[in-house]
């Protein structure tokens, strides 16, 4: 019962989806030709008078989800598997199957805009050559600094990293499944740090430097903040998801002799994911870097707020040697870090 | 009486009923073998002895005292009085040895002197003679990792010993490893059990090693004990109500 609800759901949803691609694609850009934005408000005109745009989209979904719930041509029913192979139902859901994703592939075009005349037009492929042949010819002069401000980025990355072990450490222990078993409040401890977790990481680096840059003052500090905080929350799960993975033998047979239960976890489970913490942390520090570069791009500090700099003036030669800089540094850390990972494994 | 087990049942979230109502005593000194096939139930009925496993009913007295449903530090405080080797072996193989015979002692050092590592002396001498016990003192500071098979398994009862256990449960303690082997830590299992007088529970698949080495047999099927008495009894009616009407004993030499 549960699964025809959420099938029905899904089919509405689809529905729906298919109307809206339809309506304002299809009908309104291709065939009247009007743009995008500008379409919105004239559409309630231009279909049914008075009733809102969503609500007809809703109504045209409901009928073909009670379309397909009849027919049994349902994407649903086939995505959940029902539809057998000598069915000719499931012969049409593949051909809606293919309309909806030829459609969605039109509509990303026309919604990104491509358009080979602006990208292959005389005057911007010079306008492009000239950026090109800049970054080429790379300012040495500037070298020094683009070296100190990429020194700065490996430290805040350090920096990032080191002071977020701590906390996903502990973090990682409290949210692996295996440890949390034990009673109501372990689980519940469980389920709400996983939820914080995967909140906060969900949240991208650059959003907590953007952050982070109203709270404290613009420079590599915020910088630091902004990763150290994903950091934490991207080595608790990787940490986390290691511990869930260990063999339990060792964690019984402790757990046997009558030891306590950080005795169980320290002797039971750490031995069993040490390496494996250190070649993540070892990875994340690299990872950090190219991220550093990023959010200096948004007042982080470093190299990334150096390549910002030079951007806003149009000096593309000092452009390109940053962008050299940057590149070295981070294949040399990526190289480093591989090797280091492969000694460990 | 070391240990009474009265009506004993264990039945999973699943609905797999693993114990059957099982009762039966354990005298001081006693070497059993718990036989059955896989799935008879033998490895629940061990663990449910140190409360690994919770039992769904029935009652546990060791010595006397009723652990069926003791908890934290007195759940512990039992625990340190009985020693359990696995099949697996289960040491810790990023450790040395020694440490690994250390951590038998957990339950008498506290949490921090432990993580720090400051185990006594006196608990560093009692592992090696343990070691010495088990005739592999030469290998306390090599990885637990790089030990054969064998070699894991007496380090597991060296670590047990550290409990300086009343009872040491094993669970099928030869079952990963090769004949001559099986021998030699079932060896040492007989010299603790005759010589350190420590009581041994063994689950066991070979009834050679059965009639070598135990004292007494208890049979498991479907959760339910269906044999009780001396291993020269089981004779070839008995194997096959125990084991089925299909099973043919292999030996262990």
């Amino acid at each position: 019962m549960k699964q025809r609800i959420a099938g029905f759901l899904f089919d509405w949803l689809v529905g729906a989806y298919l109307a809206v691609m339809l309506h304002r694609i299809v009908w309104h850009e291709l065939l009247l030709g009007i743009e995008g934005p500008t379409s919105s408000g004239a559409s309630s005109a231009a279909f049914i008078a008075g009733i809102p745009d969503w609500l007809v989209y809703g109504a045209v979904g409901l009928a073909l989800a009670s379309a397909a719930s009849i027919s049994k041509v349902s994407l649903a029913l086939l995505v959940q598997g029902k539809l057998e192979r000598r069915m000719w139902q499931r012969t049409a859901a593949l051909h809606v199957a293919s309309l909806v994703l030829s459609l969605t592939f039109i509509t990303g075009w026309v919604v990104t805009k491509i358009s080979l005349v602006d990208m292959f037009s005389g005057e911007r492929l010079r306008a492009a050559g000239r950026i090109f042949s800049s970054l080429l010819q790379p300012e040495f002069a500037i070298l020094p600094q683009a070296l100190s401000a990429i020194v700065e980025t490996v430290y805040l990355a350090f920096m990032a990293t080191v002071l977020a072990l701590p906390a996903s450490f502990v973090l990682a222990f409290l949210s692996a499944r295996n440890l949390m078993r034990g009673n109501v409040w372990t689980r519940a401890t469980y389920t709400i740090l996983r939820a914080l977790t995967n909140f906060t990481r969900s949240i991208e680096p650059l959003v907590w430097a953007v952050i982070f840059t109203v709270w404290v003052k613009v420079g590599p500090f915020p910088g630091m903040l902004a990763l150290m905080v994903h950091t934490i929350s991207s080595l608790a799960k990787q940490y986390s998801e290691q511990i869930e993975d260990i063999d339990p033998g060792p964690m019984e047979a402790i757990a046997s002799t009558g030891a306590r239960p950080l005795q169980i976890v320290w002797f039971g489970v750490v031995p069993q994911v040490f390496i494996p913490f250190l070649s993540f942390t070892i990875y994340r520090w690299d990872i950090n870097v190219r991220m550093a570069t990023v959010i200096g791009l948004v007042g982080g500090g470093g190299i990334g707020t150096m390549l910002n700099q030079y951007q806003m003036l149009a000096q593309w030669r000092e452009e390109g040697l940053i962008v050299l800089v940057i590149a070295l540094v981070v294949w040399a850390m990526d190289y480093i870090s591989a090797r280091i990972r492969e000694a460990l494994a | 009486m070391l240990l009474d087990i009265r009506s004993l049942s264990k039945t999973y979230p699943n609905g797999t009923q693993a114990l059957k109502s099982v009762s039966f005593t354990v005298e001081r000194g006693e070497f059993v073998a718990v036989i059955g096939l896989s799935g008879s139930g033998k490895s629940t009925l061990l663990r449910c002895i140190n409360r690994l496993i919770e039992p769904t009913s029935g009652t546990i007295l060791f010595e006397g005292h009723d652990v069926t449903h003791i908890k934290g530090e007195a759940l512990r405080r039992y625990r340190q009085r009985i020693g359990m080797i696995f099949q697996q072996f289960n040491l810790i193989g990023q450790a040395s040895v020694l440490k690994n015979v250390l951590m038998g002692a957990l339950g008498s050092v506290s949490t921090i002197d432990s993580i720090l590592g400051r185990f006594p002396q006196s608990l560093h001498e009692m592992a090696m003679r343990n070691l010495q016990i088990v005739g592999i003192a030469d290998k306390a500071s090599v990885r637990a990792d790089s030990l054969s098979g064998g070699q894991q398994q007496r380090v597991a009862i060296a670590r047990a010993l550290m409990q300086e256990p009343q009872l040491l449960l094993a669970d099928e303690p030869v079952a990963s490893l090769d004949p001559a082997t099986s021998h030699s830590v079932m060896r040492y299992l007989g010299y603790i059990n005759r010589q350190l007088g420590t009581t041994i529970i063994c689950n066991l698949h070979f009834l050679s090693l059965v009639r070598e080495y135990a004292t007494r047999a208890i049979a498991l099927r479907n959760g339910e004990i269906v044999f009780d008495g001396s291993p020269s009894e089981i004779t070839e009616e008995w194997f096959r109500h125990i084991y089925g009407e299909d099973a043919v004993e292999v030996e262990i030499r």
